[in-house]
């Protein structure tokens, strides 16, 4: 009996599951229907307004009490991100809409702040892909949006700090930063670069801000926001060769400012990754490896001469560095097999960077 | 002599109460917090709770082959096709005796290169190396002597300049956001050291440019209900396992690792057939007895699109190949078992691939066994036999069936109303007949297993639709 009900019951369960795909197919295909549905009514509504505009008269009180109360909803407002994908985002008059609607869209952040953390997620998208912030005093908005950060959800706080990158000014990015870390959020390094690679104020100031409170930072933020200024600008050649030097720094960081100098050649670094390449320490072989790599920017006899004797280097990657940046000079094919000498590994390897010279010079003369 | 059968009938019987109760539970939990999980992910999507595509960590696909001469062309087309833009396409061929080298040379104009390979991990020797720079990413070709896939994998492994690879079969194609989904897990979470995708058959599908635009369930009646059996397999195990950590397999076909874990652990195996499971269940011992914080993801939305065997034979020849794989991998781990350090691993994960994957033909094979001499001591109760055999048939299928369904509906694919009807006709045989063939494929598969150890699966291959 007792086995009976079991399987039975199971067998139930199994017929409710099968019924419940069924159903919840039906449901999407019916979703799909009202959004398209939900699409037209905004674009009627707004369109009233837009005329409005366009005669001269303001956009109705009534009309963005409406809007504020739908875009509660996140169906509605995911509804209002596809009709703003199909308007013209130039046209004058669509661009005085959206001043309006800037008080709108602040109450909506301290509404969607309470939200269930996907919805609240899914603002913070909504704001940062159609930059409504552009036309909006938007001081407060960005200290709603802060506190957004500590959702304990990572779309969310990723969500959060490109909005902030879409519209915000350096310091409260950098706020953002710290509230992440002391919140301790923990993003990969190539999303909290990549990310303030989208800031779309001035990169200049934030950069300057960032270097600023560097100390304040963990060795893993601080990598990625060294990496972010590595992306964006050589104007801290200087400031990179200190960390280079410093032996107490986080091994990673030094090798973020060591591609640094090698990005931007900076004369006093020389003297360094010379240092660093000719060090025959197999523990520190990252370093003499990133060297070799940076040292493809500077010139000199000195440099080709720490380069080829890398060549003999026991670490395979110090001499795939070395191979490369000696192939970058341009040297000869005889000059460079005088420099591996007798070494066959030495030799494996540059014959290898021509020969990849070779193709790489056959794309571009079939790319042109 | 009577008694000692009815002794043997009764402890078969609450042994298979058991038994039963336990494979339905998990197959009923499986299902219900994968389907559930599909349709939460769904709403994710949706309301774009997701790390875009602006993120992107340097991958190296590797893909190993052996007399692929047939798809070669079509899987490394999918590969090009990709929405990624930081990657590399590695392909390892084994000792090819078919023309796999010649058609990857002329289709992707090839040139022979000195390349020197840094060998972390242990493999044959190269015999030639090509290159190309002309499409979108670089091309590179590794011809090897023969030593199996996971001697070809490790030599990818070696050759590959990113830090994170992914294994793809050489009969398998990727649609165009699987890279860029399989490697959200890594911009997630940096503790993890591993991903796996779904594998889905592709015999029906038509794929143009890595997208999927027009699905249809196969012709072959074989494929078809292996469509059904892939859905309900990868429904039902990975998506629970994943909520703690616990899967053991990722499956050869789709896999992202990180590179310094696996050349910590040595590589792939070659001297087992199953090295996908036995690099997975490496990787959990390793890290758990250094005490490395890791995890093992699963995502079900990265797919790749698979061949499967469309005759018996092959699909017999595969099959009794996992079947060793995985008895090769629960063999040489069975330290896990019951071990309290391996936490759910050891109570969830490698006891349900001990039972319900290993043991299972033995296990089936006694209950038929049993039937027979109940039946000829005339001690069974023919209708009740009958009605329970058709009730695991309707329950299975009805499980299978809202996997795939579950499936269909999650990554946007259309089913036709035929195609429906052939997947509910379909989940029966498969059940009621396919399962208890492979059941027998596998009890044997350990025969004499020890001859073929090194050797590839023979499957012969179709053109796959890759436009």
């Amino acid at each position: 009996m007792v086995s009976q009900i079991l399987i039975y019951g199971y067998g139930l369960v199994c017929l409710s599951m099968l019924v419940y795909n069924l159903v919840y197919s039906l449901y999407l295909r019916a979703d799909t229907l009202r959004l398209e549905r939900r699409v037209r009514s905004i674009d009627r509504r707004v369109a009233v307004q837009l005329d409005a505009l366009r005669a001269g008269r303001e956009v109705s009180r009534r009309h963005l009490d409406a809007m504020a109360r739908r875009l509660r909803r996140v169906r509605n407002l995911l509804a209002f991100d596809r009709y703003l994908d199909t308007q013209a985002a130039r046209e004058p008059a669509f661009q005085a809409y959206l001043r309006r609607l800037q008080p709108v869209l602040l109450y909506l952040a301290t509404v969607y702040r309470r939200r269930e953390v996907t919805r609240s997620a899914y603002f913070c998208h909504f704001l940062a892909r159609h930059q409504l912030q552009r036309h909006m005093q938007m001081d407060q908005i960005q200290q709603v949006l802060l506190t957004y950060l500590d959702r304990d959800n990572l779309y969310c706080r990723v969500n959060a700090l490109k909005a902030l990158c879409a519209f915000g000014s350096a310091d409260t990015v950098v706020q953002a930063l710290e509230r992440l870390e002391k919140g301790g959020a923990q993003l990969h390094e190539k999303v909290v670069t990549e990310t303030l690679l989208s800031y779309t104020g001035d990169r200049a100031a934030l950069m300057d801000r960032v270097w600023k409170r560097l100390e304040r930072f963990s060795a893993a933020m601080q990598r990625a926001l060294l990496d972010y200024i590595r992306f964006c600008s050589g104007a801290y050649q200087r400031e990179m060769l200190d960390i280079l030097r410093d032996e107490g720094r986080d091994k990673e960081l030094r090798l973020t400012a060591i591609r640094y100098v090698g990005r931007y050649p900076y004369g006093p670094a020389r003297e360094p990754l010379l240092g660093l390449v000719e060090d025959g320490n197999p523990l520190r072989w990252e370093f003499a490896a990133i060297a070799a790599s940076a040292l493809a920017g500077y010139g000199g006899e000195a440099v080709t001469a720490a380069l080829a004797e890398a060549m003999h280097s026991p670490n395979w990657y110090v001499r795939y560095n070395a191979a490369a940046s000696l192939e970058a000079r341009g040297l000869a094919y005889e000059d460079l097999l005088a420099i591996a000498g007798g070494d066959r590994y030495a030799q494996e390897m540059l014959t290898y960077r021509l020969e990849s010279r070779r193709l790489t010079a056959e794309r571009e003369a079939v790319a042109v | 002599m009577r008694e000692a059968i009815l002794w043997f009938l009764t402890a078969v019987e609450c042994f298979f109460i058991l038994y039963m109760v336990g494979y339905a539970s998990f197959l009923f939990l499986s299902v219900t917090v994968g389907t559930s999980d599909l349709y939460a992910a769904r709403r994710r999507n949706l309301l774009r709770n997701e790390l875009s595509n602006d993120y992107y960590v340097p991958v190296s696909v590797i893909v190993p082959a052996h007399n692929e001469g047939v798809t070669i062309e079509a899987t490394i087309q999918s590969l090009l096709a990709l929405d990624y833009k930081l990657y590399e396409i590695i392909v390892v061929d084994d000792g090819s005796t078919d023309d796999t080298v010649q058609v990857l040379r002329e289709a992707f104009r090839m040139q022979p290169i000195s390349r020197p390979i840094q060998r972390r991990i242990p493999c044959r020797p190269e015999v030639a190396i090509y290159e190309t720079r002309a499409w979108k990413v670089p091309i590179t070709l590794v011809a090897k002597e023969n030593g199996g896939k996971a001697d070809a994998l490790n030599m990818g492994v070696n050759v590959s300049n990113y830090p994170y690879f992914l294994c793809l079969d050489a009969d398998s194609v990727l649609q165009q956001d699987s890279l860029e989904k399989i490697v959200r897990p890594v911009l997630e979470d940096e503790r993890v050291v591993a991903v796996g995708g779904t594998v889905r058959p592709c015999n029906g599908a038509t794929i143009e440019q890595g997208r999927v635009v027009r699905y249809r369930m196969p012709g072959k009646l074989l494929a078809a209900m292996q469509v059904l059996e892939y859905d309900r397999s990868f429904l039902a195990s990975r998506i629970l396992f994943d909520r703690f950590n616990g899967n053991i397999i990722i499956s050869g076909a789709f896999g992202l690792f990180r590179k310094s874990a696996v050349v910590d652990v040595g590589g792939y195996d070659p001297t087992t057939m199953g090295e996908d499971m036995e690099l997975v269940v490496k990787l959990h011992v390793f890290c758990r007895e250094n005490g490395r914080p890791y995890r093992i993801r699963y995502v079900p939305d990265a797919v790749c699109w698979t061949q499967v065997p469309e005759r018996l034979r092959d699909l017999c020849r595969q099959r009794r190949r996992w079947h060793i794989g995985l008895f090769q991998s629960m063999s040489k781990y069975r330290s896990i078992l019951a071990n309290p350090k391996y936490g759910a691993i050891s109570m969830v994960s490698y006891f349900y691939f001990l039972i319900y994957e290993l043991f299972s033909p033995y296990i089936e094979m006694l209950g038929l066994f049993a039937t027979a001499v109940a039946f000829a001591v005339q001690l069974i109760n023919v209708p009740f036999m009958i009605a329970f055999f058709a009730i695991y048939v309707v329950y299975t299928a009805l499980l299978s069936l809202t996997a795939f369904l579950a499936r269909v509906h999650t990554v946007d694919l259309r089913v036709s109303f035929g195609d429906l009807c052939k997947a509910v006709g379909l989940c029966v045989v498969e059940v009621s007949c396919l399962r208890f063939v492979l059941a027998w494929v596998r009890m044997t598969a350990l025969i004499g297993y020890r001859k073929k150890k090194h050797t590839w699966g023979r499957i012969e291959r179709q053109k796959i639709a890759f436009k």
